[in-house]
């Protein structure tokens, strides 16, 4: 019989997709070029409507055009994303940035999930493999000519015609 | 339509639906248990269909010849036992008596 | 009317409440073995009965509320303010579930629909039924008393009738907006019924796995339903909200993916334990937490716990929810505690590398989506309550923790398939995954060739690399679902020798259900690609002046001048923008602002060409305060038609998983026959 694929080669293949994961996380855009566009998806439209800033085209929209000048001048005063971003918060609250921010409680934000899944990951992983551990082998038990007419016609039943059916 | 007319569509619907509730029924839909039998011959289905389902995959090519005769000689054998069961239940019982599964 | 219609309601509300007490009762009865003075079967009946004729007097509610849209009737306060004369017949009859009250009653009549075919074809297994069907009047019962107390839609409104009502808000009056909620509430509600179905079989202890059997049509259609709910909504939002995009991860879209999540993951599983006996108990609480998430979202919408573009006005109907989702719980948890011996396991799993744990693992992902889904959704609140102050989770969060699960899944679904049950071998593994691996690479080599670089102007781009890792899992996948199809034909034809395609259909008559599934991952990963190709939508904006042009991609905007009209509903203002292709002109679109007449609302309607290129949007953005110029924005979205392709080969799938497969007669009554039948008498002969 093969030798079943284990846990090895299973844990290297999550390892490369942990790693891919986590390091394609850790980075964003940085090319100056959309950087407008870019920060007007990184915070929220002002006047109620409930979508970021770059998107918000509700008709008469007198915040989401405000804001957006001002990021505008910002980006040209030479502030980088880091500060344009603090200094909006500061002016419009918290709820301004569109995702959570990486200090504090926020943190948590980013951390539950990743938690979760490890954690959900490795629950799987052990279970199956505690599951597995008391795995069938061939049934050794004595023969018993009952069970093997039985097993006999199971089989004529079950395969069923492999030159008529399938 | 009035206020009035309204109660009274209401009160017709009522009468209506009273009636079609409480119709006698000489004979409902009685609820029956389910026999240990029942239970078994639909345990024996779905381990056919198991066992076909193995056959059919091994001929499509998804198991090497060694993997297929283990599961199928698995596979067997529970049924093979079920089918015992299924006899000396029937034996012992002859004809569906209600009787609670397990 | 009003008389009439609340007059249905309550009524609607006393036979529901006669089902559960009197279907308890009989239940009870039967259980003890006590006899009594009337029998239990007849008490039962009579239960079953009312749930039917509290159908029929919601339906009547339902029309009277419909009668009174299209009639005018604006002496009730919900039509008052959800419709006017001007509408169009149509919207009129969509008012229904654009408010608070109408959308509670739509959802109680959908209820009491299911409930009605439930109790007509009960005599399937009818203890089961009368379990199932006590349980759905518990729910039937609840959302009446709300629409009977909380949210009357017939309340007669105070004071001076007006002349004409408020209308429709305008951002509703759009063809799939009729479709779209009445959709959705079918797929939330339709999950009562496996709910009501798994609670009953382990309130009863019933034996065995049949109750799967009889749930599965119930699932796949609400699951169906609900499929098509989310993506309508999704092309609605494309459609009108005018950026281009169409899922903003706004909390009421979330509400409606949890409950999909967990129903796919429960449709996946409870093969399991259909084959095996295996997971009893995760599927239990898989198919409560899918029906609690519907609830939950319920609760999300109208409670005004969560800041939406969706959200109805504020009111106590959170409280209603609130209680009842709590009453839901401690009834699960409490039924599970005393009844879980029922639920062993009959079999384990042998091996990680299986078919069985591949279904642990899509689980798994397919949860921790829903959960950060959820964690999401609630984390404002929670930080509200830990720090003192509201955050905003949006789009930029989600994005960033739910694509990799995305491609995670993407994944799974092309290597669960291609496993074999119990346990792989190292051989079959080889043999299996090896064209699929082939295609993986393949398409990585020939994208990056092609210039879906994961760099862009120098710079790393991640949604570019997410596209990248998107497209070449697909291609496996789809190379993977291809190669099952062919496996499986090619065995047919061999054994019938009848051609590839007559093979192809036997092959999936002969088990509608795994290839019906196999349909619908090939639409999963189609819209997947759509999805991914969001990383390579282009959009430029500009103030366009008479002949003015801008270029997009290979096309050329001009600005050919303005129209204006009105009608009784609104009056609107397009710009003509004739667009030039390799210095042609091939099409002109015209992007267009409503103002609704009725509401004094405004609103965008982007113009939309879809082409084989993909889709040029262009929306009239409005106009220049200092030039009065109009300012166009224009976006290129190269592949997201791929996403509505997707949605047609899951339908697809669904239906075909729906269909009965052809049964296998027993091997003994084989006929010699067979070998000169035609080849779907021969199938029959096995399976």
């Amino acid at each position: 019989m093969a030798t079943p694929l284990r846990f090895t080669s299973w844990a290297k293949a999550l390892q490369a997709i942990a790693l891919v994961v986590a390091v394609t996380l850790s980075m964003g855009t940085s090319n100056d070029s959309g950087r407008v566009y870019d920060l007007s998806h990184r915070l929220m439209c002002t006047c109620g409507c409930a979508q970021m800033l770059g998107e918000c085209n509700q008709m008469g929209c007198a915040e989401s055009a405000r804001a957006k000048a001002e990021l505008t001048a910002a980006i040209a005063s030479g502030k980088t994303d880091r500060q344009i971003l603090d200094t909006f918060a500061a002016k419009y609250g918290a709820t301004v940035l569109a995702a959570p921010t990486t200090k504090g409680f926020d943190l948590v934000a980013w951390i539950a999930p990743v938690a979760v899944f490890a954690a959900a990951l490795m629950g799987t992983i052990l279970l199956v493999r505690r599951w597995s551990v008391g795995r069938t082998q061939l049934p050794a038990e004595p023969a018993n000519p009952e069970i093997d007419a039985l097993r006999e016609q199971i089989r004529r039943e079950t395969e069923a015609g492999i030159e008529g059916g399938f | 339509m009035t206020e009035m007319q309204g109660i009274i569509a209401g009160a017709m619907l009522t009468l209506a639906l009273g009636i079609y509730i409480f119709w006698p029924e000489n004979a409902p839909a009685s609820q029956s248990e389910k026999s240990r039998l029942d239970y078994l011959l639909e345990r024996k289905e779905q381990l056919y269909e198991n066992l076909r389902d193995l056959t059919f995959e091994y001929r499509a090519g998804k198991y090497p010849e060694e993997d297929f005769v283990a599961q199928r000689s698995l596979l067997e054998n529970e049924t093979a036992l079920l089918i015992k069961e299924i006899e000396r239940v029937e034996r012992t019982r002859p004809g569906r008596i209600a009787l609670r599964a397990r | 009317m009003a008389a009439f219609g609340s007059f249905a309601l309550l009524l609607a509300l006393a036979l529901a409440a006669y089902n559960l007490f009197a279907g308890t009762a009989a239940l009870r009865l039967l259980a003890s073995g006590r006899p009594a003075r009337i029998s239990a079967d007849r008490l039962a009946d009579t239960a079953r009965r009312a749930g039917i004729a509290s159908f029929v007097a919601v339906t009547a509610a339902a029309v009277a509320l419909a009668w009174s849209a299209l009639t005018n009737d604006f002496t009730i306060t919900y039509i008052a303010e959800h419709s006017n004369r001007a509408l169009p017949a149509p919207y009129k009859f969509a008012a229904l579930w654009s408010g608070q009250e109408g959308s509670l009653l739509l959802w109680a009549w959908l209820l009491g629909g299911y409930g009605f075919i439930l109790r007509l074809t009960h005599e399937t297994e009818v203890k089961l039924y009368a379990y199932a069907g006590t349980i759905l009047a518990a729910v039937e019962v609840f959302f009446l008393a709300v629409v009977n107390f909380a949210a009357p839609p017939f309340s007669l409104l105070k004071g001076a009738i007006p002349d004409d009502g408020n209308g429709l808000n305008p951002l509703l009056q759009y063809p799939e907006m009729v479709i779209h909620p009445p959709l959705l509430y079918l797929g939330y509600v339709g999950f009562t019924i496996p709910f009501a179905f798994a609670l009953g079989a382990l309130m009863m202890r019933y034996p065995g796995e049949t109750w799967i059997k009889v749930t599965r049509r119930w699932t796949l259609v609400s699951w169906l339903f609900l499929t098509l709910g989310i993506v309508v909504g999704m092309h609605w939002a494309y459609g009108v909200l005018g950026w281009g995009g169409y899922w903003g991860w706004d909390p009421v879209e979330n509400a409606s993916l949890m409950p999909w999540l967990t129903g796919t993951a429960f449709l996946h599983s409870v093969v399991m334990q259909e084959r095996k006996g295996m997971m009893k108990s995760w599927n239990i609480w898989l198919i409560f937490a899918t029906f609690m998430l519907s609830i939950l979202g319920t609760l999300l919408t109208r409670g005004g716990l969560v800041s939406s573009v969706h959200a109805f006005a504020q009111s106590s109907l959170g409280t209603w929810f609130m209680v009842f989702l709590a009453i839901v719980l401690a009834v699960c948890v409490l039924t599970y505690i005393f009844k879980r011996n029922h639920l062993k396991s009959e079999q384990r799993i042998e091996s990680l590398v299986s078919r069985e744990s591949s279904f642990l693992f899509n689980n798994l992902v397919l949860l921790t989506a829903c959960f950060v889904i959820l964690w999401g959704t609630l984390f404002p609140i929670l930080s509200e309550f830990v720090e003192g102050s509201k955050i905003t989770v949006g789009a930029p969060f989600f994005d960033r923790v739910a694509v990799p699960i995305g491609i995670f899944l993407l994944f799974l679904t092309g290597v669960g398939p291609l496993l074999p049950w119990r346990a792989a071998s190292l051989q079959a593994i080889r043999r299996n995954f090896l064209l699929p691996a082939l295609a993986v690479w393949a398409t990585v080599i020939g994208g990056i060739t092609a210039g879906v670089q994961p760099w862009q102007d120098g710079a790393f781009d991640i949604g570019r690399l997410y596209a990248l890792v998107a497209f070449a899992l697909a291609a496996g996948v789809l190379t993977a679902i291809l190669s099952e199809f062919l496996r499986g034909a090619r065995v047919i034809v061999r054994q019938t020798s009848c051609n590839l395609f007559a093979a192809i259909y036997l092959l999936i008559r002969r088990n509608t259900r795994r290839y019906g599934g196999y349909c619908v991952h090939i639409g999963v990963v189609v819209a997947m690609i759509g999805l991914a190709g969001a990383a390579f939508n282009r959009s430029m904006e500009s103030e366009l002046a008479l002949h003015d042009r801008m270029g997009i991609g290979p096309y050329t905007l001009e600005n050919a001048g303005g129209s204006q009209d009105t009608n009784t509903n609104y009056n609107s203002e397009s710009v003509l923008l004739d667009v030039y292709r390799g210095g042609k002109r091939v099409f002109q679109v015209a992007p267009e602002r409503r103002t609704y007449l009725a509401s004094d609302q405004p609103q965008t309607m982007a113009a939309i060409h879809s082409g084989p290129g993909g889709d040029l949007y262009v929306i009239y953005e409005g106009t220049d305060s200092d030039t009065g110029h109009p300012i166009i924005k224009a976006l290129l979205n190269p592949l997201v038609g791929w996403i509505w392709t997707g949605l047609v080969f899951i339908v697809f799938g669904t239906l075909v998983a729906l269909t009965p497969g052809l049964r296998p007669i027993a091997a003994t009554v084989r006929m010699p026959a067979v070998r000169t039948a035609p080849a779907e008498a021969a199938l029959k002969g096995g399976d």
